[in-house]
């Protein structure tokens, strides 16, 4: 049996004029500008009504603004940075304890695994791990999602440092020959490519592109 | 010192002497900086006969220190740039808006006629200066609940041992053994593994939508739900898809059209849900369910069915929907529902397998953030459901009275005047949606009036609602948030039977109803 009444024959089209820019009624794929905008609008909205716990523990943004000053600005650097650097030291120290290896060859998987590894957290690996925002940063690296995606900030230099630093260090005390040099640098090449403001939000060919719609 | 002329074969000797003797003053110059022994010999041992490597290493210093010292920025910063002149301008210019802002001639009508019991809520509440009490057809008070002492004698007792509030949100201690014995009596009342009971009626449903609907995920809804439905889909802010009230043939085109989409363009699998209403409190007819569950199995979506009006009325137990069809409560992924309606205490419930339960306990914002129901809400709830169960007599007499209402309403003489929602003489809703007719409405139009205007139709109902509280009985117009409704129905009065009112209450009551449209839409704009 249906209790299906015959409401649906005689009420009148809906109007949807309220709500056009919210709703995507259209049924076609083609997503128009104006919708959009007002995802991206959405999108900020629910990314600003909240702290992104992802992107703060970085910099610890928020020991600033305790009264005193001098002890906040020190534990404001003892978090991210700190750590990077300790596992830059752990790194080569467990590459260079394996016996029989030359300097050149620690120091290249010194190089390759810091590079790999931060590639795959910061540039590879999207949106947050604990949800809570309706998925507000979806498709978005934690190197987009640093400090509200603004360019240039302490923590983005304190990152783009790292790597070179450590490959003129790497050159400094080897002798690399003509591949393994290749290697290193390739490597640090695609990392500092994709830390660039110009590559914000880009996808290379597509290449892990999220798509929303 | 000697001529360089030795050294670099040159006709002009002086020259040279003076760009030697600088060289060997900047060199003297590098060397007195601190630290610059320390340069010059990583240089040196960086070199290592290969002047391309020191190029390379060059430009990523130069790199190093363009990116260190460039000035931070925000991309698509659209943020609009304003002189300090232009911020002035713009203060000065700034009037502020009222507090509160002027009343509309419909504010001003509700106001006006908002309703005002004093006493008890019940079948038969005193009502406003009306000297006898009303009959009250315009609660969901459905089964009669509402004042039954067995309940009340209940919450007494309850609040004498749990005291009034719960004093904290389900994770923080805001549940007690009360609570944890509704969420296993509505789960086996219905017939699931597990339910979860949230505080508000309204907030359950715009919180179970988005608990597991996200950015990108697809949700299909019914373009008839009501407002807490369409809250809760539009702040998912997953992708959504309506289609045309009730009609699964639309529903099919729906989800046809998203599977040759996905095909088409090879989008990623995502969540996947079908959105709508059991029986529609705005429209008082009921989904289709044993369609929608074939479609949702056939294109493989998730069911979220709302059952805020049809728990506790519809089926053979009032179990709802699923009951009312036969079909196990287990076909439908989430069934939500209010405690609110036939049950007369507070809160909702959604109900479903252990992983949907379970999911909501840190998902579901209105759970995790508001305060649990007070104990002795839930003890009525409890004892509600334990009545229900075990007075079949309820549900039979509330269809009695629901179809002597039809029956009496959908008499000829209101033909002409109005719409019933929905009309079937044996339809198992309790209640019904009054619209005027449109070919009343355009018959009684004015000169160059080409529809009217919904205040005019506001007013005409508002009229009969007066009218039926001179006879001595109480209805209600159906209120929407017009300018936020995806789809605003048209003015309409809802209607509500009960059981707790003898046939011949009702009776009365429906013929209250229908002499009160006869005299009000005769002389209406006349």
């Amino acid at each position: 049996m249906t209790y299906n009444s015959n409401y649906t024959s005689t009420h009148s089209p809906p109007s949807y004029s309220h709500y056009t820019s919210q709703y995507n009624h259209q049924m076609s794929s083609i997503v128009t500008d104006e919708e959009h905008k007002t995802q991206i609008y959405n999108q900020s909205l629910d990314q600003s009504s909240m702290v992104n716990l992802n992107s703060s523990w970085v910099n610890y943004k928020d020991f600033q603004d305790t009264s005193c000053s001098t002890a906040a600005n020190t534990r404001r650097f003892t978090g991210a940075w700190v750590t990077t650097l300790f596992l830059i030291v752990c790194l080569k120290m467990f590459f260079s304890i394996i016996p029989g290896i030359s300097p050149e060859a620690s120091w290249t998987l010194t190089n390759l695994s810091f590079n790999f590894g931060s590639f795959i957290m910061f540039h590879w690996v999207q949106g947050i791990p604990f949800e809570n925002n309706q998925g507000a940063y979806d498709g978005l690296t934690l190197w987009e999602q640093i400090d509200g995606g603004i360019q240039f900030t302490a923590t983005r230099k304190f990152l783009t440092a790292v790597p070179i630093v450590l490959f003129l260090l790497s050159t400094h005390y080897t002798h690399y020959d003509f591949i393994t040099f290749g290697i290193n640098f390739t490597a640090l090449v695609v990392v500092l490519v994709a830390k660039l403001p110009l590559m914000h939000r880009v996808r290379v060919f597509g290449i892990n592109k999220f798509d929303m719609d | 010192m000697n001529p360089p002329s030795s050294i670099l074969p040159s006709t002009d000797g002086d020259d040279l002497a003076i760009l030697n003797t600088t060289f060997v003053a900047i060199s003297e110059f590098i060397l007195s900086i601190p630290g610059s022994a320390g340069v010059l010999r990583y240089i040196k041992t960086s070199y290592q006969d290969d002047p391309f490597r020191v190029v390379l290493e060059l430009i990523l210093v130069f790199f190093a220190i363009q990116y260190m010292s460039a000035k931070k920025y925000k991309i698509d910063d659209n943020a609009v740039k304003l002189t300090s002149k232009e911020i002035d301008e713009l203060v000065t210019e700034w009037t502020p808006e009222p507090l509160v802002p002027p009343l509309s001639d419909q504010d001003r009508l509700d106001l006006e006629k908002s309703t005002l019991i004093t006493g008890a809520q019940g079948p038969k509440p005193r009502v406003g200066s009306n000297q006898k009490p009303l009959l009250n057809l315009a609660s969901a008070n459905y089964l009669g609940l509402c004042s039954s002492d067995r309940i009340k004698e209940k919450a007494v007792q309850t609040l004498r041992e749990y005291g009034v509030g719960s004093c904290g949100p389900p994770g923080f201690y805001g549940t007690i053994d009360v609570h944890m014995d509704l969420e296993r009596n509505i789960a086996q009342f219905l017939g699931v593994e597990e339910a979860i009971i949230y505080a508000q009626g309204f907030s359950t449903i715009s919180s179970v939508v988005p608990a597991f609907a996200k950015r990108g995920d697809v949700i299909v809804v019914d373009d008839g739900v009501n407002f807490a439905i369409q809250k809760g889909v539009f702040i998912s802010r997953s992708n959504v898809r309506w289609f045309k009230h009730n009609d699964v043939n639309d529903l099919e085109r729906v989800l046809e059209d998203i599977r040759v989409e996905d095909l088409v363009l090879k989008k990623r699998l995502t969540r996947r849900f079908i959105v709508t209403e059991g029986l529609f409190q705005n429209h008082g007819d009921i989904a289709p369910l044993p369609k929608i569950i074939e479609l949702k199995r056939k294109y493989k979506y998730r069911l979220i069915l709302d059952e805020s009006q049809s728990f506790g009325v519809l089926g053979r137990r009032g179990a709802g929907l699923t009951d009312l069809f036969d079909i196990p409560a287990q076909e439908v992924d989430m069934i939500v529902g209010s405690m609110a309606t036939s049950l007369c205490s507070a809160g909702g419930f959604c109900a479903g397998s252990h992983e949907i339960v379970d999911h909501q306990r840190l998902s579901g914002s209105a759970y995790c953030f508001s305060a649990s129901i007070p104990a002795m809400l839930a003890v009525s709830t409890s004892e509600a459901l334990a009545i229900l169960s075990s007075t079949p007599t309820l549900l039979t007499d509330l269809h009695d009275r629901a179809r002597l209402l039809r029956s009496i309403l959908a008499h000829r003489s209101l033909t002409p005047l109005i719409d019933l929602y929905a009309p079937e003489p044996d339809h198992p809703a309790p209640f019904l949606h009054i619209r005027a007719r449109e070919t009343f409405l355009a018959s009684r139009l004015r000169d160059g009036e080409r529809a009217v205007p919904r205040e005019d139709e506001e007013r005409l109902w508002q009229e009969v609602v007066d009218e039926c509280a001179n006879q001595g009985v109480m209805i209600t117009r159906a209120k929407y948030v017009v300018k936020q409704e995806v789809n605003c129905p048209r003015p309409s009065v809802r209607v509500c039977v009960s059981a707790a009112h003898t046939r011949k209450e009702c009776e009365k009551a429906a013929g209250a109803v229908k002499s009160a449209i006869v005299k009000v839409f005769g002389r209406w704009r006349k």
